[in-house]
């Protein structure tokens, strides 16, 4: 085990106690990266380059890095706290700026923009003593579930299987957390973008509830479905990178104003007497029928159903109350709800990538001003920008708001009760947690799925209610498959209950702890 | 014929005289800053900011809200309104559109036949400014420092009738919102801005035909301008039998007239849907209450409570309530007195104004306090000094700021009231003057105003007319 696979919580007392330094710690991982990630994402790069890579980065920052973590051990040297995050190599997505660092967000429309200011979960972890390798590929403007949309090629590929996808839109931050490539990777999450890859990839990936963390700084997506949230390898540290970037705001009003508990310290208490539930609408997929428009429903891979019965039992072991047949009827309007609310804030949020300010702008001659938005746009923004502009355009415009808009904020509503009612500590169920699968399937092979962005939606249907109600849910590895692709599984809760949630993921990953599923590394890493 | 009337409705923009803009921490003010200085990446849009509300901006807005006699709503929304703007960096202008902050309330006017008139105020909404685009050789140059200054925007009913009342409004409007202290609204600034919806009907009619809209005028005189002719140009259209189209209309102000801009069919859907980056905006009581603190009792009451307490004139009333610093410094200055507040008006009115407009600045401003005012008129009430040397001493106390009885006794203003000093002072001028003096004694009084003026020459004008004459009466009688 190199140093760069230690868990993080160990790293910050190693390097605390001088067992190691920080820039020891940070070579171990810039060596990692330098054996398995292949060249970086780049614009018109070559996607079939390097296959058997994982190509998770688009920006290397060595120098910054270096520079932090000699920041730290001549802090430790000093007799000066160093942060509880202390020579803890990271990533962060493209889609959070960075002060004095290219941020794209994975578009060619911002392939030139340098930010002049930190978004607040990454600022928060440096100034915890955090250092940051880099910023990691995603889907363009995290507008899909597999990576491979970006404008940087190179797209991230699966650790466990370079043939398939890592997931997405975070699958950068996924496959980076999974291969050592840092110990863990901020992402985020408006369908299930780090749940989603996470569970590809075989880590843990958690969507705080929304406004437990601040987004300023995160290129926007889906505002009101936009979580920023860790991707790490273990329960403990995705509890003590979360404790850091939680909490309060001035830079964003909507960041809730509670205190942060001490997720790492509570993961401790026991889950005896815990009610966990089992949701018979989240072991099939909806989806429409393309012909009939008619709703149509499959029963999910039969091995995806099992793990989540086999997590059930495990956690039974572990003194949790198992509750089946819990009802969430309004799981199946996930999908078709999320497609209209999330293109409406996309289509908005991109007006202001217009070429006037930062950004690309179009090398053409233009006439006028609107001639250069066109071609700027045009030119800037890949096929699922253009795609969700106007999808957003349409079902926002005055004479359809109604039918399209409007409507799907009523289906939120209705979605967000499905979960007011399971966790109502008077109701009938008083839940603690669900317990689901995190995906409909394992990671798909690349280039399966990629083209039709309806099939690809439909990867994030399990995921996609936490979004619209704005809970909490984690995502944990919970074996393979029979092609030795990783399955995870999903526990949503309440809101702000993210403690309840990691303590149960503790407890599983203890649990499990001597299982063989989990001694396995990914092959890239064995060769 | 038919007679027809103007149906006209203005949509005001005011811009808040907050320290620092809606969203973000730049100050608010930028007229003597170069471009581009008063930004950061929350105002320019860059990718990844976040609005946070400035509760100045809301207070002032629930400040205009009371005036205007409107509900301020215990919860209301902001929303985008999308449009591709190049100076509106994020494509999108934070509004509120169907939840704003107050709905209702009414403006009064007094009407020339001294009836008042009430225009109905629709809604009252908060949003950002966006930032100035100036043409320049074929290059658009832009400046950001408006981004994010707050405005309310504020529509009235289509009450109007007449440029003229247009023009009212807007005089009233301007004055209510320096009174209770939340815009310079200074038009030519662009602190208060305007634009008219016009339409005309036939007299006796209820319905209302289709309107046009005059944008961007920045005076109140322009505004009456630009409605008057737009009103006859409409009734010469309709009187040749055509229609009136939904037309947006600009003003040029240096050709008084009017060029449209575009007809309503290609408006923009701006597709408003809610602001999620921000929360919902609640006001509750006790924010109302303590910011209705600070709401100052407004012009037109403060107008009939002089009338009433007072007992001044209609017309001093006006003056005096035409700002508030005036009518603060005309009650303060009545409280000292204790007199008739007539005279203390009368004082106010002549004098004190005159400085006023000359200096440009408000009434609180001055370095003639109230008290110094009120210690003029009681010194030229007991003869201590008379009324000319009263007005030269409110230029001298505005001048150096001292007491005006200071600069009384260190220049030897007072009056002298030793009779026998003004009895050897006339008796000289008698002596001096042999001609005058006969030609008096032969019957040519009116020669007194002039003996008076050579007595008050020789004694620097200290000494009570009314007294010089009474001696120098006395003394030419012999």
């Amino acid at each position: 085990m190199e140093l760069c696979d230690y868990p993080a919580y160990q790293l910050v007392g190693m390097i605390r106690r001088k067992q190691v330094s920080a820039v020891e710690v940070l070579e171990s991982a810039l060596k990692r990266i330098g054996e398995v990630d292949g060249c970086p994402g780049q614009l018109d790069g070559n996607n079939q380059i390097e296959p058997d890579k994982i190509h998770s980065f688009i920006t290397l920052t060595p120098e910054r890095a270096r520079s932090q973590a000699q920041k730290v051990d001549h802090a430790i040297a000093a007799g000066e706290d160093p942060g509880g995050l202390a020579g803890v190599p990271f990533t962060t997505k493209d889609i959070y700026c960075v002060k004095d660092t290219l941020t794209t967000a994975g578009s060619r429309i911002l392939s030139n923009f340098t930010s002049p200011y930190t978004a607040t979960p990454i600022e928060r972890i440096e100034a915890q003593g955090g250092v940051l390798l880099g910023k990691v590929n995603q889907d363009e403007f995290a507008y899909g579930s597999s990576s491979e949309s970006s404008a940087f090629l190179p797209t991230p590929r699966n650790p466990w299987n370079t043939d398939c996808v890592p997931g997405g839109s975070s699958g950068g931050s996924t496959a980076a957390v999974a291969v050592g490539e840092g110990c863990f990777s901020i992402g985020t999450d408006t369908a299930g973008s780090i749940r989603q890859p996470a569970a590809f990839c075989g880590v843990i990936g958690v969507k705080p509830t929304y406004s437990r963390v601040s987004r300023y700084g995160l290129i926007a997506f889906g505002s009101s479905l936009d979580c920023p949230g860790p991707i790490t390898r273990n329960v403990q540290d995705a509890a003590l990178v979360l404790r850091i970037i939680s909490g309060a705001d001035p830079k964003d009003s909507t960041a809730a104003n509670l205190s942060v508990p001490n997720y790492l310290s509570e993961l401790q208490t026991p889950i005896r007497g815990m009610r966990i539930g089992l949701s018979p609408d989240y072991f099939k997929i909806t989806y429409l029928d393309a012909q009939s428009g008619e709703i149509q429903q499959e029963d999910i891979p039969a091995i995806m159903k099992d793990a989540v019965y086999r997590a059930a039992g495990r956690l039974a072991e572990m003194g949790a109350d198992i509750v089946e047949d819990v009802p969430m009827q309004q799981t199946r309007y996930g999908i078709p709800a999320y497609f209209v609310i999330s293109r409406v804030e996309a289509a908005s949020n991109l007006h202001r990538f217009d070429g006037v300010k930062y950004g690309y702008r179009t090398r053409q001659a233009v006439s006028d001003v609107h001639e250069m938005y066109r071609k700027s746009r045009a030119e800037g923004f890949g096929l699922q920008p253009k795609l969700r502009i106007l999808m957003g355009m349409y079902v926002s415009a005055a004479q359809y708001s109604e039918q399209y808009y409007l409507r799907a904020l009523r289906v939120r509503t209705l979605i967000r009760q499905d979960f007011n009612e399971i966790f109502d500590p008077k109701g009938k169920y008083r839940l603690k947690a669900l317990l689901t699968p995190t995906t409909p399937t394992t990671a798909f092979r690349m280039g399966d799925i990629y083209g039709d962005s309806v099939l690809m939606q439909y990867a994030d249907q399990l995921t996609v209610p936490a979004n619209h109600a704005g809970i909490p849910g984690i995502s944990i590895p919970a074996g393979f498959d029979l092609q030795g692709l990783p399955i995870g599984v999903q526990l949503l809760g309440n809101d702000f209950a993210e403690s309840e949630l990691l303590r149960i993921a503790y407890a599983y990953e203890k649990v499990t702890e001597e299982d063989e599923w989990r001694t396995r590394k990914p092959p890239i890493l064995t060769k | 014929m038919t007679e027809y009337e103007a149906i006209i409705g203005l949509e005001t923009h005011i811009q808040l005289n907050t320290t620092t803009k809606i969203f973000c921490s730049c100050r608010a003010d930028s007229w003597n800053d170069l471009p581009n200085t008063n930004i950061c990446p929350v105002c320019t849009g860059l990718p990844g900011v976040l609005p946070v509300l400035n509760r100045a901006a809301v207070e002032k807005a629930i400040l205009l809200a009371a005036a205007m006699h409107a509900e301020v709503q215990p919860i209301s929304y902001f929303d985008r309104k999308n449009y591709f703007y190049p100076d509106l960096p994020k494509g999108y202008q934070i509004s509120q559109y169907n939840m704003p902050v107050a709905r209702g309330g009414y403006l009064e006017l007094t009407m020339p036949d001294d009836t008042t008139k009430k225009v109905n105020i629709q809604k009252l909404h908060l949003e950002e400014d966006a930032g100035k685009t100036k043409n320049d050789f074929g290059r658009r140059l832009i400046d950001f420092n408006r981004c994010g200054v707050p405005l309310v925007e504020m529509v009235t009913a289509p009450d109007l009738r007449s440029a003229d009342e247009a023009a009212q409004y807007l005089t009233r409007l301007r004055q209510l919102l320096r009174w209770i202290g939340i815009s310079e609204a200074n038009m030519e600034k662009g602190h208060l801005r305007c634009d008219a919806n016009v339409s005309i009907r036939p007299i006796g009619v209820d319905y209302l035909n289709p309107k046009t809209e005059i944008k961007n005028v920045n005076s109140i005189v322009a505004v009456r301008d630009a409605i008057q002719t737009e009103i006859i140009r409409q009734t010469r259209e309709v009187q040749l039998g055509h229609k009136i189209e939904a037309w947006t209309l600009e003003w040029d102000e240096e050709r008084n007239v009017l060029r449209k801009m575009r007809s309503k069919e290609t408006e923009a859907d701006y597709r408003y849907f809610r602001e999620p980056d921000l929360l919902q905006l609640v006001i509750d009581e006790q924010w109302k209450t303590e910011t209705l603190k600070q709401l100052p009792e407004l012009p037109l009451e403060r107008r009939s409570r002089f009338i009433h307490q007072y007992r001044v004139p209609e017309y001093d009333a006006d003056i005096l309530t035409g700002e508030r610093s005036l009518s603060e410094y005309f009650e303060e200055a009545v409280v000292i007195y204790q007199g008739d507040p007539k005279r203390v008006s009368n004082w106010l009115m002549n004098d004190v104004m005159r400085l006023i407009n000359e200096l440009g600045i408000p009434a609180g401003e001055l370095k003639l306090k109230p008290t110094y005012l009120v210690e003029i008129i009681k010194m030229v009430d007991d003869n201590i000094i008379n009324n000319s040397i009263g007005k030269t001493l409110i230029e001298k106390v505005q001048d150096t700021g001292k007491a005006p009885s200071t600069i009384v006794s260190e220049e030897g203003l007072a009056l002298v009231s030793d009779t026998r000093t003004i009895e050897d002072t006339c008796k000289t001028v008698i002596a001096q003057n042999p001609q005058p003096v006969s030609n008096y004694q032969k019957g040519k009084t009116g020669l007194i105003g002039w003996f008076v003026g050579q007595v008050m020459k020789q004694m620097g004008g200290k000494a009570d007319p009314q007294l010089i004459r009474q001696i120098l009466e006395e003394l030419l009688k012999q």
